[in-house]
């Protein structure tokens, strides 16, 4: 037993533990009051979050009426409806994926040029790097209202100016075939903003001697853009993916004020189709095993993606 | 730590599966302490009239029209006469997102008291058991005069002895047309067409197709009613032809799909036709409407016809035309309702009643053709609507209510609609097979029909 002779006579014995004792309670105190400062925060995800969210699995095997307020224990029922009986289900898969796979490839690639090309800072740059993360600011709503007007058909701003080229074109929302191409464009000018501005940052970390030296080496701009810039910006790349990829699963507001799941629920993807059975249909048991399957495959592709960083990080360590 | 964070974490997991179930608890003892609370309440409807801790009593509406509102705040300020510390707010819901929003509140826990439901939503909602039975409060109400009430409009209200709505619109779908525009390109009106004898369906779609094409430029011959009938709101133009043709969307049991029979598939390819042969119905997504003065005809009930007001021409009524079957007339209905989660179902019961006595039909009368059989036959109708040739009034409204039909209804109607709707995006292609395409509308619904 350690006892300071010291602290032993100047203060009680009560305060005179030995040292291995107080060093433990100061330990405690500390995590206490560490646990005081998270508390607020971490509460709110527990009961805004976390709850709902198990809250969610647990009505995934039930039948629950939104109307009539019925609660029945169901087991695996809604499950096997969703993939054997529902008719729907596979179209909305098949929307999900190619509106996934759609907006995906697109942002990325149209923000990794708009951030290459805006990369130096200059008055045109920056006015342009303005312009493109406007929209990211924007109000959905009115961002959906003003699109929705200039897509119609007669009197509608794009049809005007195809009309100069001699070409009808469609009532783009109506058609299904052309609403899905219009919802993927709509909502990827909408964010190409914010992801141009992640890669941007990464951007401002490039070592320009690498540049140089590969310039100097006679390599030509593709050379540069895929030996040079691809590779140093590989993280942010994946990061910037699992960002869009997870996102586009939860687009809901731009398809709701848009095309409303239509026409023909053409663009009826697995969260609308989550809204749509629950307010709707009014069933909310069967909407949350919907959730539960929305969520096991954003989960699948961001562990797939996450496990490909060791393959494409040449910078992580 | 880590033990117990995930102490911690599990029991929060078990907290909150405990609150799941005690949420489902009460619900499914609903139904059972309906009857017992109905009771309750009755014998409560004059004590609580009697208190005096103010109240404010929710009554959702769908009309943001600025007259109903009107007369609606006419009736709610009489209430508050009589009853001083009861206020009545209004609040507007869309149309398209009525049933919806309500079912939200209802489930959310911020239940209106009171207020409309149509007819399509009416064995969905009495069937789940979230409004209040009015039979005793009516009843009980001094000088209501309950059997003024028209038995028939009463019946999709109804469920035993219990009445759960109290229809205050029976409203016909009639045919609205813009009297200056067939007059100025020389084309014969739906007026004509009655005078002679030959209202018919077919002779609608060819005045429509001529105005099309002899009128000025953007000019056309027909929109649906509510201008919806490519989107939210296909069947206030669909029934009539339909059934003028002999068939119906489904049958009255509500257990056989008709809309692909050969009667129904008629009506629709003539509203098809119209659209891509003659082109003279406004198209979908074009944003044109009948009160902007360039179409020819549309359908409406009475309560649009605020909406033209202020309109730049004249305009007449007339009956639906004719078919192979004859003319049925087409009637949308709305009722008054109590929510059974009310917190204060008594006072909203009462209110009701007040609202749906005689003196106040007559005030509704201006916009909603009455359920009352007295306020039906004093002429009240033409009476708040002096701009409208009373013959004209007679035939399109007064005579349809008396032989109309109220539009289809079902229990699933929600899922139904959703469903067909989905569908008939197909329909309105230049190259669609409409008999395929509503062979796909019943096949989709098979599982909601029996």
């Amino acid at each position: 037993m350690e006892t300071n002779p010291v602290l032993q006579n100047t203060f009680p014995a009560k305060i005179n533990k030995p040292a291995k004792q107080r060093r433990s309670r100061t330990k405690l105190i500390d995590a206490l009051w560490g646990y005081l400062f998270i508390a607020p925060q971490f509460i709110g995800f527990l009961v805004f979050v976390l709850g709902p969210t198990i809250a969610i699995f647990v009505y995934s095997f039930m039948e629950k009426n939104l109307l009539s307020g019925k609660t029945e224990f169901v087991g695996l029922n809604n499950y096997i409806t969703l993939f054997t009986k529902d008719a729907l289900f596979p179209k909305v898969l098949g929307n999900t994926l190619i509106f996934t796979a759609g907006l995906v490839p697109i942002n990325l690639i149209l923000a990794l040029v708009l951030a290459i090309l805006l990369a130096r800072s200059s008055f045109v740059n920056n006015f342009f790097r303005t312009v493109f993360f406007a929209p990211v600011v924007t109000s959905s709503v009115a961002w959906v209202i003003v699109w929705s007007f200039m897509l119609q058909g007669n009197s509608g701003t794009i049809n005007q100016v195809l009309q100069v080229f001699g070409i009808k074109g469609p009532n783009w929302l109506l058609d299904p075939g052309w609403a899905m191409f219009w919802v993927i464009i709509t909502r990827v000018l909408k964010n190409v903003g914010l992801n141009m501005v992640l890669f941007l940052a990464a951007l401002q970390d490039m070592p320009r001697e690498h540049l140089e030296a590969a310039k100097v080496d006679g390599a030509n701009t593709w050379n540069l853009f895929w030996n040079i810039y691809l590779p140093f910006l590989a993280p942010t790349i994946l990061l910037v993916t699992v960002i869009t990829v997870i996102g586009s699963l939860n687009v809901f507001d731009h398809i709701l004020l848009l095309t409303g799941g239509g026409p023909s629920n053409s663009t009826m993807v697995l969260s609308y189709y989550v809204y749509f059975t629950a307010f709707k249909v009014n069933e909310t048991g069967y909407a949350s095993a919907i959730a539960v399957v929305l969520f096991l495959i954003a989960l699948g592709l961001t562990t797939v993606q996450w496990s490909m960083r060791k393959k494409f990080s040449y910078n992580e360590n | 730590m880590s033990k117990k964070f995930s102490a911690v974490l599990v029991l929060f997991v078990v907290f909150t599966l405990v609150i799941s179930a005690c949420q489902s608890a009460p619900a499914a003892t609903t139904a059972a302490t309906q009857a017992a609370a109905t009771e309750a309440a009755s014998a409560t409807t004059a004590a609580a009239t009697e208190s005096t801790a103010p109240v404010t009593l929710r009554f959702t509406v769908w009309t943001g029209n600025e007259a109903h509102l009107a007369m609606l705040k006419e009736i709610a300020d009489a209430y508050t006469a009589l009853h001083p510390n009861v206020t009545v707010q209004y609040d507007t819901i869309d149309f398209d997102d009525y049933v919806s929003k309500v079912t939200i509140q209802l489930a959310g826990g911020t239940p209106p008291d009171a207020g409309w439901l149509m007819e399509t939503a009416a064995p969905s909602f009495v069937q789940a058991g979230v409004l209040a039975d009015l039979k005793p409060a009516l009843t009980s109400y001094p000088d209501y005069d309950f059997a003024d009430l028209s038995a028939p409009t009463l019946k999709l209200w109804e469920s035993g002895d219990s009445l759960y709505g109290v229809p205050f619109s029976n409203s016909p779908i009639f045919l609205v047309y813009n009297k200056d525009l067939f007059t100025n390109a020389g084309v014969q009106s739906p007026a004509d067409l009655i005078a002679s004898n030959e209202w018919t369906w077919d002779n609608f779609s060819k005045i429509s197709k001529e105005l099309t094409d002899k009128g000025p430029a953007g000019t056309y011959g027909f929109v649906g009613f509510d201008s919806a009938m490519f989107t939210t709101q296909p069947w206030s133009t669909l029934v009539p032809a339909i059934w003028a043709y002999g068939g119906n969307t489904w049958s009255e049991d509500g257990k056989t799909c008709m809309i692909n029979q050969p009667e129904a598939v008629k009506a629709i390819q003539m509203f098809h036709d119209m659209t891509f042969v003659d082109k003279s119905i406004v198209p979908a997504g074009e944003k044109t409407v009948f009160a902007s003065g360039t179409v020819g005809m549309t359908l409406a009930q009475l309560s649009r016809l605020t909406q033209l007001k202020d309109a730049g021409f004249s305009y007449g009524i007339a009956p639906l035309p004719a078919g192979p079957a004859g003319t049925p007339s087409v009637i949308g209905q709305a009722a008054i309702v109590v929510f059974d989660k009310s917190p204060n179902k008594a006072i909203a019961e009462d209110f009701v009643a007040f609202m749906t006595t005689k003196d106040n039909f007559a005030k509704m009368a201006a916009f909603f053709p009455p359920t009352r059989i007295s306020t039906l036959d004093s002429g009240v109708l033409a009476q708040n609507n002096p701009n409208l040739d009373p013959a004209q009034v007679e035939a399109a409204i007064t005579n349809s209510i008396k032989n109309g039909s109220v539009l289809p209804s079902h229990v699933n109607f929600a899922k139904i609609d959703l469903a067909m709707r989905a569908q008939f995006d197909n329909l309105w292609t230049a190259d669609a097979d409409v008999q395929k395409v509503l062979d796909a509308a019943c096949s989709d619904t098979s599982a909601l029909f029996n």
